[in-house]
């Protein structure tokens, strides 16, 4: 009987080891450990053979048994990874198709400068104030210094609304809001959208402006001046330089240009500097002391000399700096909507 | 303002100024802004003299010549010329190659038909010395020969043109510029000498004033024997290139005087002067003025005007009248040199739409002071230039100019140091001071100064401190960091802080949701407005053009105008998808019936801004993929995006749903919108009862009549109301539980009518299988052959979980039924088999 265990437990591997599919390992394992199995059907005499006899057998089947799966379960593993060897051979996608790429969505960079020059001075203690684009006359221009029939009219072409109305030409009215609510101390950033008639490749009819204004006391002309180098460090890289020039605003007094050095070039300016133009320099801002006017028209009386209040306003345009800093030729670019524009920031 | 560097080092010593370029730093270091300096020898650097010794027939033109002429060394050169009025021994202008002239030509060695020309003999067009000329320039006898054309003509002097601030009125002039100059650099400026003439005498020519404070000095002089003729060459010269243009002697004169002095002067034909008398007064209305230049003004009776005895002979402080001007014949001259009221002659300088040079320098603001000189200058130019004599002089000086001038300014000397920061001794601030002629009274503790009567600008102590930093420069003052005195505004305390935390929030959002944040002009043309069916109740009076006659009462016609243009666009055959949003205010006026906008009070203007949230899409659902991939956008892409708003911003009590029918928006301009939409295939955002804004298709109707190319999904949402209703900026999102045991899930196949929305399926489930069912989802419908007619399958999966345990097979199965239940009872929906 061991004989015969042995006989079919040889040919069992001979096949194993010849068969060439998953079906044949299949048949193999049916038609030898099968129920009905070769294997089986031998154990099946098992009552015949005698009581000494039995252990032996028993003991050999086991061994042909386990030999036979271990080998059926190696010569499967073989065929499985040659099948799917065979199948990866055919699977191939073109990595180099288009992907499913979301819509990728952006900010204006009018809101992205705007986010970037809050952001610096907040650092320094300024709040966001907004107001009204459509204005007094009263606030817009009376208020800050500019009486009617006044030549420094002629700075601002003006759109109006009618009697005692315009879109604001600044946002300097948002400062008088503060300073008339608020009293002090003041310390507001007011971006936000202005207007001016006037519209060619470096003019809008429609653009936007961040003013600042600090109004404490005993403030310096030199806070001003130190608060605009780090906002120009902080803007332009940790070289920049600022200049000032004195110039006239009829809101502040002194008054002053203000230039930042060329952040491309760094002031050695060469012809070529596509942003300076060659002169090293850039103009940014309008700047200066608050004129003592503006707090009377804002209500604090006399009492601002009283107390030694004194403030520092500047202001600047926000397209003009987003141009500068992304290299975009011109200004009417901004407001075209086109979304050859628009998807680039 | 033009300036000649010439005639201002007549005035003060440039000496220690390296040249034009030194003098342009320095003013510019002021505050006084040179824009350029201009040689007035540009583009004649390779022109020289020359004579022609030889003029001969080109050969192969006709209207061509062949001229050798020398330089008066060297080889004689050989030049083509094509003009005609030169002959052998003229001196003539020749640029040589290498000349860029004034006019942009560049001149080479070249060959015209044949024969070698070495350059180009000029004319008056081609040098920029006139606008058209005939023929070349013909050059006096006497010129030297090989000397460069700009010595010849005298062209020597340099002019820089200056951007001037508004309140500098007083550097209109070289005398002014002169005085700035002086003072930078420590010298005496030096005017012309004059002899003052007597003006306490009786005028010869009566003078009135009355305008009372409006014309508050007039003085006056008559000149006899005057011959009126062209003004000597230099003189022409001078003004030609400070960009004034030569009329008579007299005339010039007085420009010349204005130029020089920065007062505007006026002569007049004495004889033309009736009732020898002469007067300022406000015209009257109606009151007809012929002008200087031809035409008569209606006057509306703001102007001051001048008048003699009979009839207004000027518009004062703008320009003379023609009916008293000086003439060819005129023998007798009266000058006016007078002060007006600045915003009496802006004002009627614009009414009248001539803002001349005697207008811009009265409306900044004359030098009070200094008028006696000024007359008295003035008669002696012109009694140089034409003859004649002085018969007489007197003034009429109203009570306001009889006090001496007196804007004293109190300043305690430590006041600069500590307000510019920046170190000023009182010593240096006094020699500043008074180097720019401002007297100084020293007391004990502060100074009492005096600024000069020419400085109409200076009225502080914070002007003196400008006056003292531009002096010692701005790059003196230090750079120091405020100190905060008090916590800065909370997010959490400021409404407006608040609401800007929210917006760039919700524009994240968006940006998020693949969305392009566009930026229209606030104002629009009305014809494009009535396209949506808008209007708009905010116009401008001044518009640029009609294109921007109207701020926008929606942000719906500005995004639907940049979707056409972008399909106008040439992208070859695939537009890009359109995905844009804005968050801008509408504009809306609440003037009832016919009330136009006016200032309510010092605050208000009664126009309304509303912000809005606004979307347009339209194209390909994603940026990348094959075309049968990609699809394009519809109703539930737009969804897509309000939800993610909605949700991500924390919006409470919202709720989006079908229009109902019958129902107008309270706001005419968002039930403009609702009015643009298909009305079936488009939403509401629900606030409580009230109506948030409007989402879906734009109305086929309307594509139609707009030629779109593609559908087009819009909306448009209040922001004011959604941002009221948003998490506070400072509130943090609430962390949400979720259940750690398996949930169970049941899936029903349902049988409705189509009037039954999925809201309300899913609502239900939710209600009638509390407390165990925690979430409802359709996830397939079907309309078809399968089911009846007016019904649809939607098939629907319930989600039961309870946080704290596992649910019981048994648990699930009744919470099912009671939903069956709700389903049968409340939609007649039936479960399908």
């Amino acid at each position: 009987m061991v004989e015969k265990l042995n006989a079919i437990g040889a040919g069992a591997l001979k096949d194993v080891s010849a068969a060439s599919t998953l079906e044949a390992i299949e048949q193999i394992r049916i038609s030898v450990l099968g129920k009905k199995g070769a294997l089986s059907e031998v154990l099946k005499t098992l009552g015949s053979v005698s009581a000494q006899e039995r252990p032996v057998i028993g003991a050999a089947a086991n061994e042909w048994k386990r030999k036979i799966e271990a080998a059926l379960d190696e010569r499967k593993s073989v065929l499985e990874k040659a099948q799917l060897d065979e199948q990866l051979k055919s699977e191939r996608i073109d990595v180099s198709l288009p992907s499913r790429l979301p819509h990728r969505g952006s900010l204006h960079p009018v809101t992205q400068t705007f986010r970037r020059i809050n952001q610096i001075f907040s650092r320094l203690g300024f709040d966001t104030a907004t107001g009204p684009e459509v204005e007094t006359e009263f606030l817009n221009f009376e208020a800050a210094n500019i009486p009617a029939d006044h030549p420094a009219r002629d700075m601002q072409d003006t759109f109006f609304m009618g009697p005692g109305v315009v879109l604001r030409t600044h946002t300097t009215a948002v400062q008088m809001r503060a300073m008339r609510s608020q009293k002090w101390p003041v310390r507001i950033l007011s971006p936000g959208a202005v207007y001016r008639s006037d519209s060619d490749a470096t003019h809008s009819p429609m653009f936007h402006q961040v003013e600042g204004l600090w109004v404490d006391r005993d403030v310096k002309m030199s806070d001003l001046k130190g608060t605009l180098l780090f906002f120009a460090r902080e803007m332009f890289g940790p070289e920049a330089r600022i200049r000032l020039r004195p110039s006239y605003f009829p809101f502040v007094e002194p008054g002053a240009e203000v230039d930042v050095s060329c952040f491309l070039c760094r002031a050695k300016p060469s012809d070529s500097c596509r942003v300076c133009k060659g002169t090293g320099w850039l103009e940014i801002l309008g700047a200066g002391m608050v004129h003592p006017r503006l707090f009377e028209t804002a209500g604090y009386g006399d009492d601002y000399r009283k107390l030694g209040l004194s403030g520092f306003a500047f202001g600047m345009g926000v397209e003009r700096i987003a141009m500068l800093l992304h290299g975009i030729p011109d200004l009417r670019l901004m407001f075209q909507s086109d979304v050859r524009f628009l998807k680039q920031f | 303002m033009r300036i000649s560097w010439k005639w201002l080092s007549e005035m003060v010593d440039l000496g220690k100024l390296a040249g034009p370029q030194a003098l342009a730093d320095l003013l510019t270091s002021r505050g006084l802004e040179v824009e350029s300096i201009e040689p007035q020898s540009r583009g004649l650097e390779k022109v020289i003299t020359a004579q022609i010794l030889e003029k001969s027939q080109h050969p192969q033109a006709d209207r061509l010549s062949v001229c050798m002429v020398t330089i008066g060394s060297g080889e004689p050169v050989q030049i083509v010329c094509g003009a005609q009025n030169m002959k052998a021994g003229d001196k003539v202008a020749l640029a040589q190659p290498g000349a860029n002239l004034p006019n942009g030509l560049k001149i080479e060695v070249s060959k015209i038909r044949g024969v070698q020309s070495n350059g180009m003999l000029c004319s008056e067009e081609e040098l920029k010395f006139a606008e058209i000329s005939d023929g070349i320039l013909i050059l006096p006898a006497d010129a030297g020969l090989g000397v460069p054309l700009a010595n010849t003509l005298g062209k020597d002097d340099v002019i820089l043109t200056l951007k001037l601030t508004a309140n500098r009125g007083d550097c209109l002039s070289h005398w002014g510029i002169a005085r700035e100059v002086a003072a930078a650099l420590s010298v005496q400026p030096k005017r012309p000498d004059v002899k003052l003439l007597d003006f306490t005498k009786t005028s010869p020519v009566a003078i009135e004033l009355k305008a009372g404070d409006a014309a508050p000095q007039f003085f006056g002089c008559l000149i006899e024997g005057v011959r009126i003729g062209p003004s000597p060459d230099w003189l022409v010269k001078r003004l030609e290139a400070l960009g004034s243009r030569s009329i008579n002697n007299v005339v010039d004169a007085s420009n010349l005087l204005m130029l020089e002095l920065g007062h505007p002067t006026h002569a007049y034909d004495a004889d033309k002067i009736h009732g020898n008398l002469i007067g300022v007064r406000a015209a009257r209305e109606g009151e007809e003025l012929p002008l200087l230049d031809g035409q008569t003004a209606t006057l509306n009776g703001t102007e001051l005007v001048i008048y003699d005895g009979e009839r207004a002979v000027g518009l004062a402080g703008v320009m003379g009248g023609g009916n008293s001007e000086v003439a060819a014949s005129t023998t007798r001259v009266f000058l006016e040199c007078a002060e007006f009221d600045p915003v009496r002659v802006r004002r009627a300088a614009f009414r009248h739409q001539r803002r001349t040079e005697a207008a811009i320098r009265f409306e900044k603001g004359i030098d009070p002071g200094a008028l006696p000189y000024v007359t008295s200058r003035l008669a002696q130019l012109i009694t140089s230039l034409g003859g004649g004599k002085v018969v007489g002089a007197g003034a009429a000086i109203q009570p306001v100019r009889r006090e001496p001038a007196g804007r004293k300014i109190v300043v305690e000397p430590g006041f600069f140091e500590s307000f510019l920061g920046m170190k000023v001794s009182s010593d240096k601030a006094e020699s500043v001071l008074k180097g720019l002629d401002c007297s100084i009274q020293k007391g004990a503790r502060e100074w009492t100064v005096t600024p000069p009567s020419y400085r109409l600008d200076i009225a502080s102590r914070e002007d003196l401190s400008e006056e003292i930093a531009r002096s010692l420069g701005y790059d003196q003052i230090a750079e120091t960091i405020p100190e905060l005195s008090s916590a800065p505004t909370s997010v959490s305390s400021s409404p407006s802080l608040s609401r800007q935390v929210l917006t760039e929030r919700a524009k994240d959002i968006l940006m998020q949701s693949g969305l392009n944040e566009t930026l229209n002009f606030a104002f629009t043309s009305k014809s494009w407005l009535s396209r949506f069916g808008m209007s708009s109740s905010a116009t401008l009076l001044n518009p640029l053009s009609e294109e921007h006659e109207a701020l926008v009462p929606s942000l719906i016609p500005g995004l639907v105008k940049n979707t056409l243009e972008t399909w106008n666009r040439h992208f070859g055959s695939e537009s890009p998808a359109i995905r844009l949003f804005e968050i801008r205010p509408a504009f809306r006026f609440n003037g009832d019936g016919e009330a136009s906008i006016r200032a309510l009070d010092e605050l208000r203007t009664g126009v309304d801004e509303r912000w809005r949230i606004a979307v347009a899409l339209s194209g390909a659902r994603f940026a990348g993929g094959l075309s049968n991939e990609q699809g394009q956008c519809d109703f539930y892409d737009l969804k897509a995006v309000m939800e993610s708003l909605l949700t991500g911003l924390g919006v409470r009590g919202v709720r989006i749903q079908g229009l109902s029918s019958g129902r107008t928006h309270p706001d005419p301009d968002m039930q403009a919108f609702r009015e643009l939409l298909h009305p079936g295939k488009s939403a509401e955002v629900l606030v409580g009862k009230d109506v948030a804004g409007y989402f879906g298709l734009l109305h086929p109707g309307k594509s139609r009549e707009l030629k779109a190319q593609a559908p087009l999904w819009l909306a448009e949402l209040s922001w004011d109301v959604l941002a009221q209703l948003a998490r506070p900026a400072t509130e943090a999102r609430p962390f949400q539980r979720w259940s750690e045991f398996p949930p169970m899930e049941r899936d029903f196949a349902l049988l409705v009518s189509e009037e039954v929305t999925a809201d309300k399926i899913t609502q239900l489930a939710l209600k009638a299988g509390k407390p165990l069912a925690k979430g409802a989802r359709i996830f397939d419908i079907y309309r078809g052959s399968q089911v009846p007619q007016g019904m649809t399958s939607v098939a629907v999966r319930v989600i039961f979980y309870e946080e704290s345990r596992s649910l019981q097979e048994s648990e699930t199965e009744a919470a099912s039924a009671r939903i069956l239940e709700a389903w049968k009872k409340e939609l007649g929906a039936e479960l399908r088999s």
